[in-house]
């Protein structure tokens, strides 16, 4: 499966494209890693647990989008765009969509 | 570029586990963590609650005292308890604490401790004794109470579980609610060890003052099923069962009570009901 | 005890309400997504359309606020706690999202394509005090814009 962020799949041309495909996922921290977070705010720096928790959110709304779209009989994703919301305290929801074509 | 319309059957983006299942795992989470937190919270109170000096102590009485409609310093009954209270002390018990009792204006039967060595009786109760034996039991049953100090363990317990629970939920989330209750429920079970131990230590005063510990039982027998342990039970003294307790008192205590070796209500007391 | 009975009772409601609302929600929107399905919502700028046969466009836009049950939220709460993925709230991001996309596709009545649609989600109330999260309810949007075929 191809994915891009761009219109298009440089040197392959778009035969048929299926419209929107999506993947979200939501997910909290446990209380303990809340807690480190919160003191390290008073240092600063990079918060790892939070980096990691949002990239593992990432990948798997990606993973999610990837199986939409090879259900639909696609083959690449073009156009992605990424957006991060925080539904609930603690908790990231990472939203993934773009457009299901099929290249050649 | 040509569009094919279809339509995805699965849908991807919610998670294919029930929601039972997630009630059930988290539940069981819930628990695991508020039983340990509950463990290590007792020991760390009760490490406390056996080095608090008694000016703390009366402190924390004061604060606690003005929530109870107490009768006033010049009533009789008051008066009188105060007295009987004061010829226990002398005579049969030996602690750091100037026992003050204060009578609380109150339908339901029961008594509790309140830290700085306050003993709080409910009119309810009074109004039922009989007996000076009866009523000498209770105030040394929750002089008992102080000698194991059980009334600060059980009030640092249910503060600092409180304190917690806010930290951990915040101050007023559903979860909080919820685990209060639970926490009420588990300090009901657990303080039954301490009112066997109080009432042991009850009957030992009575064998001191009186020379037998007749009397003890009897005032249990009159209580109505219905009205213990009563709202402040939950806090201040669930009592364990009514039965359970009476059979436990009258294997303890003397054999040969006959009515006449108990002494019958100060002058004062019956004068005042 | 009794705020465990109304704690109790609360979320008996929630999750029978909550569970018949979701579930007619999820049969209205499968049944719109069926009957929409020609329009195509894409990403990209274009849609496989000619611009030389098309006479307008313009921007349509659809949104949706949606809140979730007691029960739910009370999962999510404890949920917050271990941490993991929060699966109470799957749904109502689901629900929302293509609610959002639908209403936006019924904003385009005669439309050919609606090409570069963009979806943003945001939360609104729940975030000034820590007491009051049980307000939490979600705002999903999306846009895009609406192109219109000549007639020949």
């Amino acid at each position: 499966m191809i994915v891009t962020n761009i219109d298009h799949v440089p040197g392959q041309n778009i035969v048929e494209h299926f419209g929107l495909v999506s993947g979200s996922t939501i997910r909290a921290k446990h209380i303990g890693k809340d807690i480190m977070a919160g003191l390290k705010n008073l240092v600063g720096g990079e918060l790892k647990g939070y980096t990691q928790l949002l990239q593992e959110s990432r990948d798997q709304a990606l993973e999610r989008m990837i199986a939409q779209a090879r259900q639909l009989g696609a083959n690449a994703v073009i156009n992605v765009r990424f957006s991060t919301s925080s539904v609930a305290q603690g908790a990231a929801e990472l939203y993934v969509y773009g457009t299901a074509v099929k290249v050649q | 570029m040509k569009y094919t319309p279809r339509q995805g059957e699965t849908n991807f983006n919610v998670s294919p586990s029930s929601i039972w299942r997630e009630l059930f795992v988290l539940l069981a989470g819930l628990l695991a963590i508020l039983a340990g937190l509950y463990l290590v919270m007792g020991l760390v109170v009760d490490l406390v609650a056996e080095r608090l000096s008694p000016e703390f102590e009366a402190r924390l009485g004061a604060a606690v005292s003005p929530r109870f409609h107490v009768v006033g310093q010049d009533d009789s009954r008051q008066r009188c308890l105060q007295q009987l209270a004061d010829r226990i002390q002398d005579r049969c018990v030996h602690l750091p604490y100037h026992f003050k009792v204060q009578l609380v204006e109150d339908p339901r039967i029961n008594a509790f401790a309140l830290p700085g060595g306050i003993i709080m009786v409910l009119t309810g109760l009074l109004d039922r004794v009989e007996t000076e034996n009866e009523l000498a039991f209770i105030l040394g049953h929750e002089m008992g109470h102080f000698a194991n100090r059980d009334h600060l363990r059980r009030m640092g317990r249910t503060l600092v579980l409180l304190a917690v629970v806010t930290i951990v939920f915040g101050p007023d989330s559903s979860l909080n609610n919820l685990v209060t209750g639970a926490m009420g429920l588990a300090e009901l079970g657990f303080s039954r060890q301490q009112e066997t131990a109080a009432d042991q230590f009850g009957l030992k005063v009575l064998k001191c003052f009186y020379g037998n510990s007749c009397g003890a039982d009897d005032f249990f027998a009159k209580i109505p099923k219905e009205s213990d342990p009563g709202r402040f039970g939950h806090y201040f003294s669930s009592h364990p069962e009514n039965r359970r307790r009476i059979s436990h008192l009258r294997s303890l205590s003397s054999s040969d009570c006959r009515p006449e070796i108990l002494k019958p209500l100060p002058e004062c007391i019956v004068k005042g009901k | 005890m009794t705020n465990l009975i109304i704690f109790l009772s609360l979320m008996v409601l929630g999750y029978l309400a909550g569970s018949w609302a979701e579930r007619r929600h999820y049969r209205s929107i499968a049944q719109r997504e069926a009957q929409w399905i020609h329009l195509p919502a894409v990403t990209l700028p274009q849609a496989g359309i000619a611009p030389g046969t098309v006479d307008h466009a313009h921007l349509v836009s659809g949104s949706a606020v949606i809140s979730i049950d007691y029960f739910k939220r009370f999962l999510a709460g404890l949920r917050n706690l271990f941490g993991g993925t929060v699966r109470s709230y799957e749904t109502l991001i689901d629900r929302a999202r293509r609610e959002a996309v639908l209403r936006m596709k019924a904003d385009a009545v005669g439309a050919a394509a609606i090409v570069n649609v963009r979806i943003e989600t945001s939360t609104i109330g729940g975030h000034g005090k820590r007491g009051n999260k049980s307000t939490t309810c979600l705002e999903a949007v999306a846009y895009g814009t609406a192109l219109y075929l000549k007639d020949r």
